[in-house]
């Protein structure tokens, strides 16, 4: 009896029920775990915190010293003053980051005594045909302006007594630079910030490459997919996985990314956030789609090992890839960075690259992301099946063409 | 897909749907890890699958469970061949009992029920009662890797029964439970037969399948050795009898019709060679001393399972 009134309550809404989760789809699932497993880990939200600091600090470091000034106190006696007020007005002039102030003592002794007692930095006296700069030891930057102050104001003393200028005695004797190729400081500038970018694609290509792969092969180890797959279709599994772990990389590559503009603001380099805005944001469109084309192989190299100590053999090939992306960003020069920064994944730094070092027609990039789109759904085709064929063989490891080639 | 399952309200009058497997076979390489099985897991009946490492018990399972390719043969639910919505709706507990060691008992069990297509707040509502059922309700934020292994074993088949599934395929469900957690576990499978649902579950602790199964299944190397109802089991199997009277039972050696196997005593054992011999037996010895005991033997699992796998 207890079946017979039973039985309705579990058939019928059993079919309803199970109509409800088709409709549902469950990538998203998946997906919402694999953010909210990582952004709960310790490691993971340490290690970019940490990044973070390094990146300000260095920044920050950059700025500071950008900003120091070094103030500098010298005494004169009153005969000497003139000399001493020419250095402390000219001084910031000739270096930017030198400020001179003078004073008048009663006489030597003083000054002496005030520079002994480190009261202030230097004495500036008259000695014999030239002139003295009195210090406890080297002051390198206070020297040096008041050489040059000296210099002019007693070539502007000779000139005069000679019935001359200064500027007429140094006529023609002036050199001054000239590039011909682009500005030294941008250039650099662009160098530096194309090797920060390859290196964070390197960095997050590899950390959560090997996230991906761990995880694949943790889910099978411990046969949880199992459970999965006869939940949900595995294609859903691997779609969410690499959803879930390229949103968070593209976080965090915007956190690093922003940090970085905001930070660089503050530098002396601060105006060319501007001009390495565009670059950084094509940087980041090639990064997000580079990212998911790689993602999907590493699941696929997780999903070929069967234990986690397999892991290191099926992820090398990939390692030697995301380093070969990494190396060649500096090392390719001329028509052969040109060609490689239309081709997969290596486009996907070396492109924003050449952008930054300007002087690309905007065909190019587009044409590169193209290319580099057909790539990812390449890896998401074959990688696809690759991980659903490999997926559930849990004996040891499994070459490519056992995954590609077995029944399912 | 109603259109399907309707025609099968048959099994579904009787609140039972059965699970089939039809000259199951799979080969790796040379290997035939799973030779022509076929046997079946009725609704409302707790099968055992009984068998000794390698003979195939987990391979099977995870071809029913479509998580194995099947190189021939096939699994029918309900009448029809099984369909990939026919098992999401199945609880299956694999061979390994890993879950996720880095998260939480809660989370996890939730994911997977979510994943099984439970709303969240409905996961969540079933997880807690199982929890607090296997006393573990304060547990529940801790991370599996946390839990002692029978904790662990819990946590795993909550995430098979938590839907109310409709056949609960399960691989050694018992090992390493203690017989408090055996007992806690059986009532829980005994409450989803009483839904009229199948269970199948390997072990190799042939007591515990003596005590908790309806039906048994031995496979040996591959290939089903003994399928049935335990009892009919062990009734087919025995044959044999004893009597124990409160003289000495030496006399019966010269009774027709009985073969004696062994006497000690007042104690004998004997096989019937003429059908009735045991009743005109019986009557002799009541009449010579009193008849403490008389009945069939029943050999215990141990025995069958050893005569039939050699």
């Amino acid at each position: 009896m207890t079946t017979l009134t039973r039985s309705p309550r579990q058939d019928a809404p059993a079919t309803q029920s199970d109509e409800r989760p088709r409709r549902r789809a469950a990538w998203p699932i998946v997906m919402r775990r694999e953010i909210l497993v990582k952004i709960t880990d310790k490691g993971f939200v340490l290690g970019t915190l940490f990044t973070v600091a390094i990146l300000a600090a260095w920044l920050g470091w950059n700025a500071y010293q950008a900003e120091r000034t070094s103030e500098y106190a010298v005494v004169t006696t009153a005969a000497d003053a003139p000399m001493a007020e020419a250095l402390a007005a000219s001084a910031t002039e000739i270096d930017d980051k030198v400020v001179v102030t003078s004073e008048v003592v009663a006489d030597e002794a003083a000054a002496e005594a005030a520079v002994r007692d480190e009261e202030v930095d230097g004495w500036l006296h008259r000695e014999g045909d030239g002139w003295t700069l009195t210090t406890v030891s080297g002051e390198g930057d206070l020297l040096g302006v008041t050489e040059q102050v000296v210099r002019a104001v007693t070539i502007d003393e000779q000139a005069q007594a000679l019935g001359t200028t200064a500027s007429e005695l140094e006529a023609g004797s002036v050199v001054s630079s000239e590039f011909l190729v682009g500005d030294a400081e941008r250039a650099g500038l662009a160098q530096a910030v194309g090797f920060v970018m390859a290196f964070l694609f390197y960095l997050s290509a590899l950390v959560f490459g090997m996230q991906i792969a761990s995880s694949v092969v943790e889910e099978k180890q411990s046969r949880i997919v199992e459970i999965i797959a006869t939940s949900i279709p595995v294609r859903h599994l691997l779609a969410g996985k690499v959803l879930g772990n390229t949103v968070l990389a593209i976080l965090q590559i915007l956190l690093y990314a922003g940090v970085g503009l905001i930070g660089l603001s503050f530098t002396p380099y601060g105006s060319f956030v501007s001009a390495i805005s565009g670059p950084v944001a094509w940087f980041l469109v090639f990064f997000a789609a580079g990212f998911v084309a790689l993602a999907c192989l590493w699941a696929v190299a997780g999903a070929l090992a069967s234990r986690t100590e397999d892991l290191q053999s099926t992820t090398t090939p990939l390692t030697f890839l995301v380093m070969g992306v990494f190396f060649s960003s500096f090392l390719l020069d001329g028509t052969a960075k040109v060609v490689a920064s239309f081709i997969p994944p290596i486009s996907g730094v070396l492109m924003p690259i050449r952008i930054l070092e300007g002087d690309v027609p905007v065909w190019q990039p587009i044409v590169a992301l193209a290319v580099m789109l057909v790539f990812a759904l390449g890896t998401i085709i074959v990688g696809e099946r690759l991980y659903r064929r490999s997926l559930l063989q849990n004996q040891g490891r499994i070459s490519l063409k056992q995954a590609w080639t077995t029944a399912e | 897909m109603s259109v399907t399952t309707l025609p099968t309200s048959t099994s579904s009058r009787t609140g039972t749907a059965r699970l089939e497997l039809h000259s199951l076979t799979r080969r790796f390489g040379d290997i035939t890890a799973v030779d022509d099985v076929s046997f079946s897991v009725p609704g409302g009946q707790m099968t055992g699958f009984v068998g000794g490492n390698g003979a195939g018990k987990t391979t099977t399972m995870r071809m029913v469970m479509g998580v194995l390719g099947i190189t021939s043969g096939e699994v029918h639910w309900d009448g029809r061949p099984i369909t990939h919505d026919d098992r999401r709706r199945f609880g299956y507990m694999p061979e390994e009992r890993g879950l996720y060691p880095k998260q939480g008992v809660l989370d996890q069990l939730v994911y997977l029920g979510e994943l099984g297509g439970m709303s969240a707040q409905a996961a969540r509502e079933a997880v807690m009662e199982h929890l607090e059922r296997f006393g573990l309700a304060d547990r529940a934020k801790d991370r599996v890797e946390k839990l002692s292994l029978g904790n662990q074993q819990r946590v795993q088949i909550i995430a098979a029964v938590m839907r109310e599934p409709a056949a609960l395929i399960l691989d050694e469900p018992f090992s390493g439970l203690d017989p408090v957690a055996v007992d806690a576990m059986a009532d829980l499978l005994r409450e989803h037969t009483a839904r009229g649902v199948p269970v199948l579950f390997s072990s190799h602790q042939l007591d515990l399948v003596e005590r908790l199964c309806d039906r048994l299944v031995i496979l040996s190397r591959g290939r089903v050795v003994v399928e049935g109802a335990t009892g009919d089991l062990r009734e087919r199997e025995s044959g044999r009898y004893r009597l124990t009277i409160s003289d000495d039972a030496g006399w019966v050696r010269d009774v027709p019709g009985i073969h004696v196997v062994d006497v000690d005593g007042g104690s004998v054992l004997f096989e019937v060679e003429a059908a009735g011999a045991e009743q005109a037996l019986l009557q002799r010895a009541s009449s010579r001393a009193a008849v403490l005991e008389f009945g069939l033997v029943r050999p215990s699992l141990s025995e069958i399972y050893r005569e039939v796998t050699q």
